[in-house]
């Protein structure tokens, strides 16, 4: 892959196989990778390393996973991938609702992970680039978010104003998990009173405008649970 | 009955008695006498025995102990006032008494009634405190099996990558013990009534693509069909999603692992009354006869049964997940052979897009 290496990543788990294992495992992805055993060494070691990804495990013997999420993120915006034992879907929403890129659970395939933590980066090193593209092109469509058109073919898809905002905002976050509260506050605003539900209904209607098959989405992916998805090709 | 006979054959006893010694008595003996009696009758035999005891003393001091003797007369005005003394102390105090007994024996109800609340409460106390327990342990069990899982993993991965072929093996072990360990202690928290659904309106499309993407890896090169209208709204029902993705996936999964590789797999989704039915066919052998109930048994394995496909918990696990939803799954014959899992949910009106 094309992605260039990243300097330095910092795994946060107390349990030392599992840190081992994933040590050896992000040894392509970074020059160097730091660990810590506990929230607070974590906390620690971002503030003064600043490392390009944290890879964070909810399970810390010291502070809950979701508060040292919380805390690095009132100072960096550094991608942070969540390790879950649990697989609580509430758990999930609310430790991407605090901020985290990412979370993939445990048991967890390794190449999985890496590809994980891989994307993320990319994200990451795209936002950063300030200049992101504004066309999108994926899956034989043409996303224009600047002139705020979709076309499939050269023919313009007819999208309602919400079907729009919901599309550009889950592009714009391309590759990254989005909560139904956080998609629903990007387009409705945190001041609607709308129920969430219609966002699934207006999803699905927004697929079968965009999807070569609906029922087989591509780009824009169901998160069971949590949330949806941009996924891109590449 | 015993204090009836008792107290009627001591009043019986009683008149015999005075009526014998008659002439060297005042009637006031007479009536005093009664009274006792018919206070011993009331305390032990209540408000009817009392009333007849002082009805039977009303006559038997005008008959035996007035005059004329023997006879029903009321001869002077002063009798008539005993008799009416006589009736009106023993009716009072005969109700009295009921009453009292029946305050006593309500207060004894509700006594026995707070005890019984009481032990009730700290029955409930400690269920709760059980079930507390249980979750604590289930949660703990379940972390404590997936973190070594998780290792195992990760090692076997590292293995395969240096050409260990053991190691493959020992990831899809890993695999299926972490399959196990979920389902086992899904099942136990599905019986205890642990496993938390939220139903809430979703489409049926998305739970099929997002079913669908669950399922890829199984499917290699095969495929499923889907059959959805999309010229109509899209179909909303009220479920659990990511339970109801369980479900879905496991009969897709039995339809992929249980019907020939060339075959194609059915999946539809359309509105029946007030639910909405997702069939899963697949043109596998299908299910005996007698199977067919039993395969939502947990732990039932038909002897048909794929070996090591797993422990005989999917089904049992889908169908509580589904009545947990106010929804069924049920299993037909497909003509032309195969099978056909229909799942049941209740459907949402469609709310109107804003």
């Amino acid at each position: 892959m094309a992605t260039p290496r990243a300097r330095a990543l910092l795994i946060i788990e107390d349990d030392l196989p599992i840190r081992r294992a994933l040590k050896n495992a992000l040894g392509d992805v970074a020059d160097r990778v730091l660990e810590a055993a506990t929230g607070r060494a974590g906390i620690d070691l971002t503030a003064t390393e600043r490392p390009d990804l944290v890879v964070l495990d909810l399970g810390l013997p010291d502070i809950q996973g979701v508060a040292v999420c919380r805390e690095i993120r009132t100072w960096s915006p550094v991608p942070i991938v969540v390790l879950s034992a649990r697989h609580s879907d509430a758990e999930k929403v609310q430790v991407l609702n605090a901020g985290a890129d990412d979370y993939v659970t445990k048991p967890f395939s390794t190449p999985e992970f890496v590809a994980r933590v891989r994307a993320v980066l990319r994200r990451a090193r795209l936002a950063a680039g300030e200049n992101a593209a504004t066309i999108v092109e994926a899956y034989g469509l043409t996303i224009d978010l600047a002139r705020r058109r979709v076309e499939r073919g050269g023919s313009l898809i007819r999208l309602t104003p919400i079907e729009w905002d919901i599309l550009r905002t889950l592009v714009v976050h391309a590759g990254r998990t989005l909560t139904h509260q956080q998609i629903f506050d990007a387009v409705w605003g945190a001041a609607a009173g709308s129920p969430q539900q219609y966002l699934r209904v207006h999803i699905t209607n927004l697929r079968r405008k965009i999807e070569a098959h609906a029922d087989r989405p591509e780009l824009v992916v169901t998160e069971p649970g949590v949330g949806y998805r941009a996924e891109l090709p590449g | 009955m015993r204090a009836w006979l008792w107290w009627v054959g001591l009043f019986v006893v009683v008149t015999v008695v005075l009526r014998a010694s008659r002439d060297g008595l005042d009637v006031a003996h007479a009536v005093l006498t009664y009274l006792l009696v018919m206070l011993g009758g009331s305390v032990s035999g209540g408000r009817p025995l009392g009333f007849t005891l002082t009805g039977a003393g009303v006559l038997s001091l005008d008959f035996f102990f007035q005059t004329p003797y023997d006879t029903l007369t009321v001869a002077k005005p002063l009798d008539g006032f005993v008799l009416l003394a006589f009736m009106t102390t023993a009716a009072v105090t005969t109700e009295l008494l009921a009453a009292e007994r029946a305050r006593a024996a309500e207060a004894e109800l509700l006594a026995a009634e707070r005890t019984r609340l009481i032990a009730a409460a700290e029955h409930a106390e400690a269920l709760r405190e059980a079930d507390r327990l249980k979750d604590v342990v289930l949660a703990s069990v379940s972390h404590d099996l997936r973190t070594p899982l998780t290792t195992i993993k990760a090692l076997a991965q590292a293995g395969a990558r240096q050409g260990d072929q053991n190691a493959i093996a020992i990831e899809e072990q890993a695999d299926r013990l972490a399959r196990l360990v979920a389902d086992l202690l899904d099942l136990s928290r599905l019986q205890g009534g642990a496993l938390p659904v939220h139903p809430e309106p979703n489409t049926a499309e998305d739970l099929v693509g997002a079913a669908l993407r669950q399922v890829a890896g199984l499917l290699g090169d095969r495929t499923v069909e889907t059959k959805i209208d999309f010229t109509e709204p899209a179909l909303v029902g009220r479920f659990d999603f990511v339970q109801t993705l369980r479900i879905l996936t496991n009969l897709v999964g039995n339809a992929i692992q249980y019907s020939p590789s060339q075959s194609p797999i059915e999946l539809s989704v359309e509105r029946d009354g007030d639910n909405l039915m997702f069939a899963v066919a697949d043109r596998g052998p299908g299910i005996a006869p007698a199977d067919r109930e039993r395969i939502f048994e947990p732990f039932y394995r038909p002897a048909s049964a794929v070996a090591g496909s797993g422990a005989g918990l999917g089904l049992a696990i889908a169908r509580r997940l589904a009545e947990l939803q106010r929804g069924t799954i049920e299993y037909a014959e497909r003509p032309g052979g195969g099978s056909i899992f229909v799942l049941r949910l209740p459907a949402d009106g469609a709310p109107e897009p804003l």
